[in-house]
C-alpha cells in the first residue's frame, strides 16, 4: 500500500441499534478520524456519507436510499451475526465491501474500513470502464458505417479504409468510433443511430 | 488483612526475543521490588515464561486471567504474541500493558500501550535524517509483520519527500547470511540504511557493515549510518564494537538526563551493578508496572476500566517523564530520542523532542506538523 489509509475530515453513517457494538464502532472511527452519527432509521437522500455501515442482521431495504439501484454511491460495511444466506445476500445487495463479524472485535475495524473503501472505489472504476466500453459497442455501427462509406469515396479496399480510420483516430487521440462519428459529420451523413 | 491483588508477568526467557523478554522481566521485577517495599503485600505477581512459542502465550495468558484470576498481565515482546492472546485477553476483560516499540495501527482498550508506535519513532527519525543523510535509504526488514510495515511506511515517507528508495532485503528472521544484501548496499550507495533485522540478522549484519565500512570509507557511520528503532543497550553487548557509531531512536535512553534519570540509574546499579546499563525495555516496563500498581494502589481495586479511567485522567511521573495514557488511544505520549552508540556500550543522545502524543493509525499526519527536532550536540 503506498499511502496510509486516512481518513480525516471523513463522515460515517452508522446505522445500527445503540449498543456495545455501536460503541465499539463509534470509539474506533473517532480515533481513525472520522466523523460519525449513529442511528436507526433511513438514511436520509440528502445524507451523502463518506462511508456507511450497517446492520445487515436487522437491516430492511429502505435503510438505505440506493436500495434499488444496487449501486451504493459510498464504501458500505456490514455489520453481520447473522450466517443466513438471505442476510449475506442482503449485505451484498446493498453493496457492502466488507463485512464485520458482531461481536465486533476492536481489531477488525480498520481493515474493514480499508477494504470496503478499497472495493468500492474498484468497482467504480470497473463500472466507469463498463460503461466507455458500452458506450463504444453502441457506437460501432458507425465504424463500420464509416469504413463502407470510405471505401467508396476513395475507392480502398476495406482493409485500407480500416486502417485510414484508424490512424486519423490516433492522430486525433479519439477512439476509432469517436473519429467515425467525425468523419460521417464531416460528410454530413450521420446515420440516425446515436 | 489488606486485599492483595495478582498480576501476571509474561515474558519469555529463551527464544529468539530471549535478549529483550529478560530485559522487560528484570524491570517487572526491578518494579515489584520497588512496590513491595512501600506498598508490601499489595501485589502478588504470577510469572509465566512462554519460552518464545505463541501457543505457550495463549495458554499463559488464559492461566493467569483465568485460573489465578489476574486483571492485569504486563508482557509479550512481539505483536504476533501480542495479537494472539488479545482474544483471551478480551474475553476475561483484563488489562494488558505492552511496553515494547511496535508498529502501530492498532488501539485496544484491553491494552495500555507503553512502547512507542511509528510517528513516536521512525517519523521524527526521518525527520532528522533526511535533510542531513540524504533521501535514499536503503530498507532492510526480518519477515515479519514489523520489517514489512515499517519499511512500507519508510517506501510512503520517501516518496512523499520526493526521495527514493535504493534498494530492499527481506531476509527470514534469523537469516545471517548476508552477503548479498551487503553487496546490494555497496553496489547501490545509499543515503542511510534503516535496519528492521532483529537479533542474530541484525548482528550479523552490523559486523559485515563494519567491515564494508573498513574497506571503504563511504560506508562508515559518519556517512552511510545504520539506523533501528528498536536496537537498545541490552544488545549491545551481544553486538560489541560493530555497532559503534550507528543510531537508534528510542523514548528513553539510560544516558538520558533529567527526569531523575540520575537517581534511577543509582538504583539500578545498586542492584544489578554499575556495568549494567538501562534500556527502553527495561526502563518502559519498569514505569508501567510501577503506574499499574500505583493505580490500584490508589483506586484501591484493579478492576481494569477504573484503572483505565485513573490513568487517562492523571498523569504519573515516571523515569520517561511525566505520562499520562490518552483515553481513545490507549497509548502513552513519550519522548523522542535519537541515540549514537558509543565504544562503551551506551549511547550519546544526539537530538531530542519533548513527549509527542501517539497517533497509532496516523490519522493527523496531514493535519498537524509536527514540532522541529532540537539539536542538543
Amino acid at each position: 500500500m503506498r499511502h496510509t489509509p486516512n481518513f480525516a475530515g471523513w463522515h460515517a453513517s452508522i446505522l445500527h441499534r445503540s449498543d456495545s457494538n455501536a460503541e465499539k464502532l463509534l470509539r474506533q472511527l473517532n480515533l481513525l478520524g472520522l466523523t460519525r452519527d449513529l442511528s436507526w432509521k433511513p438514511l436520509a437522500e440528502a445524507a451523502k456519507p463518506d462511508l456507511v455501515l450497517v446492520d445487515a442482521d436487522q437491516g430492511w431495504d429502505e435503510l438505505l436510499p440506493w436500495n434499488a439501484t444496487r449501486y451504493a454511491p459510498c464504501p458500505v460495511v456490514a455489520l453481520l451475526g447473522s450466517e443466513a444466506p438471505s442476510r449475506i445476500e442482503w449485505a451484498m445487495k446493498m453493496g457492502a465491501g466488507a463485512i464485520l463479524a458482531k461481536p465486533i472485535v476492536t481489531s477488525a475495524i480498520y481493515p474493514a474500513v480499508v477494504m470496503a473503501i478499497a472495493v468500492h472505489g474498484e468497482r467504480r472504476l470497473v463500472q466507469e470502464r463498463i460503461g466507455a466500453l458500452e458506450e463504444r459497442i453502441r457506437m460501432r455501427p458507425l465504424v463500420h458505417h464509416a469504413v463502407t462509406a470510405l471505401m467508396t469515396e476513395r475507392r480502398l479496399s476495406e482493409e485500407d479504409a480500416y486502417a485510414l480510420l484508424r490512424s486519423d483516430a490516433m492522430r486525433r487521440r479519439e477512439t476509432l468510433e469517436a473519429a467515425a462519428v467525425s468523419y460521417l459529420a464531416r460528410r454530413d451523413v450521420v446515420p440516425k443511430v446515436i | 488483612m489488606r486485599k492483595s491483588f495478582k498480576i501476571g508477568i509474561l515474558y519469555s526467557l529463551s527464544g529468539p526475543y530471549a535478549a529483550l523478554g529478560r530485559e522487560c522481566r528484570d524491570g517487572a521485577e526491578f518494579a515489584l521490588e520497588h512496590c513491595n517495599r512501600v506498598l508490601p503485600g499489595l501485589i502478588e505477581p504470577v510469572f509465566v515464561d512462554p519460552a518464545g512459542s505463541l501457543q505457550d502465550y495463549v495458554e499463559g495468558a488464559r492461566t493467569l486471567l483465568r485460573d489465578h484470576g489476574c486483571r492485569h498481565i504486563i508482557g509479550t515482546i512481539t505483536s504476533a504474541a501480542r495479537k494472539e492472546i488479545l482474544p483471551v485477553v478480551e474475553k476475561h476483560d483484563g488489562l494488558l500493558w505492552y511496553t515494547c516499540p511496535y508498529e502501530g495501527f492498532e488501539a485496544n482498550p484491553n491494552v495500555i500501550y507503553t512502547g512507542a508506535c511509528p510517528n513516536q519513532h521512525l517519523l521524527p527519525l526521518f525527520d532528522y535524517l533526511l535533510p542531513r543523510f540524504g533521501k535514499r535509504p536503503y530498507l532492510l526488514g526480518a519477515n515479519y509483520v514489523w520489517g514489512w510495515e515499517m519499511n512500507r511506511l519508510a517506501r510512503e515517507l520517501i516518496t512523499a519527500a520526493a526521495g527514493e528508495i535504493a534498494g530492499e532485503s527481506v531476509l527470514p528472521v534469523d537469516e545471517i547470511y548476508i552477503d548479498r544484501v551487503i553487496a546490494d548496499i555497496a553496489r547501490t550507495q545509499p543515503s542511510f540504511v534503516l535496519n528492521n533485522f532483529i537479533g542474530p540478522s541484525s548482528y550479523a549484519f552490523l559486523a559485515a557493515m563494519r567491515q564494508l565500512g573498513k574497506a571503504n570509507p563511504e560506508f562508515t557511520s559518519e556517512i552511510c549510518p545504520v539506523v533501528s528503532c528498536d536496537l537498545t543497550e541490552c544488545e549491545l553487548n551481544e553486538i560489541g564494537e560493530n555497532g559503534e557509531g550507528q543510531l537508534s531512536a528510542a523514548s528513553y535512553f539510560d544516558s538520558c538526563t533529567g527526569h531523575d534519570n540520575a537517581s534511577f540509574r543509582a538504583v539500578v546499579a545498586e542492584r544489578y551493578g554499575v556495568e549494567r546499563r538501562v534500556s527502553s525495555f527495561f526502563a518502559t516496563t519498569f514505569a508501567s508496572l510501577k503506574m499499574c500498581i500505583e493505580a490500584i494502589h490508589t483506586m484501591g481495586g484493579d478492576e481494569p476500566l477504573a484503572v483505565r479511567q485513573h490513568l487517562s485522567s492523571n498523569t504519573t511521573d515516571t523515569v520517561l517523564g511525566p505520562v499520562r495514557i490518552d483515553p481513545n488511544t490507549c497509548h502513552a505520549a513519550l519522548p523522542f530520542h535519537l541515540g549514537r552508540i558509543t565504544a562503551s556500550k551506551g549511547f550519546d543522545i544526539i537530538a531530542s523532542l519533548p513527549a509527542i502524543a501517539a497517533d497509532p493509525y496516523l490519522a493527523g499526519r496531514r493535519m498537524a506538523r509536527r514540532p522541529q527536532l532540537r539539536v542538543v550536540s
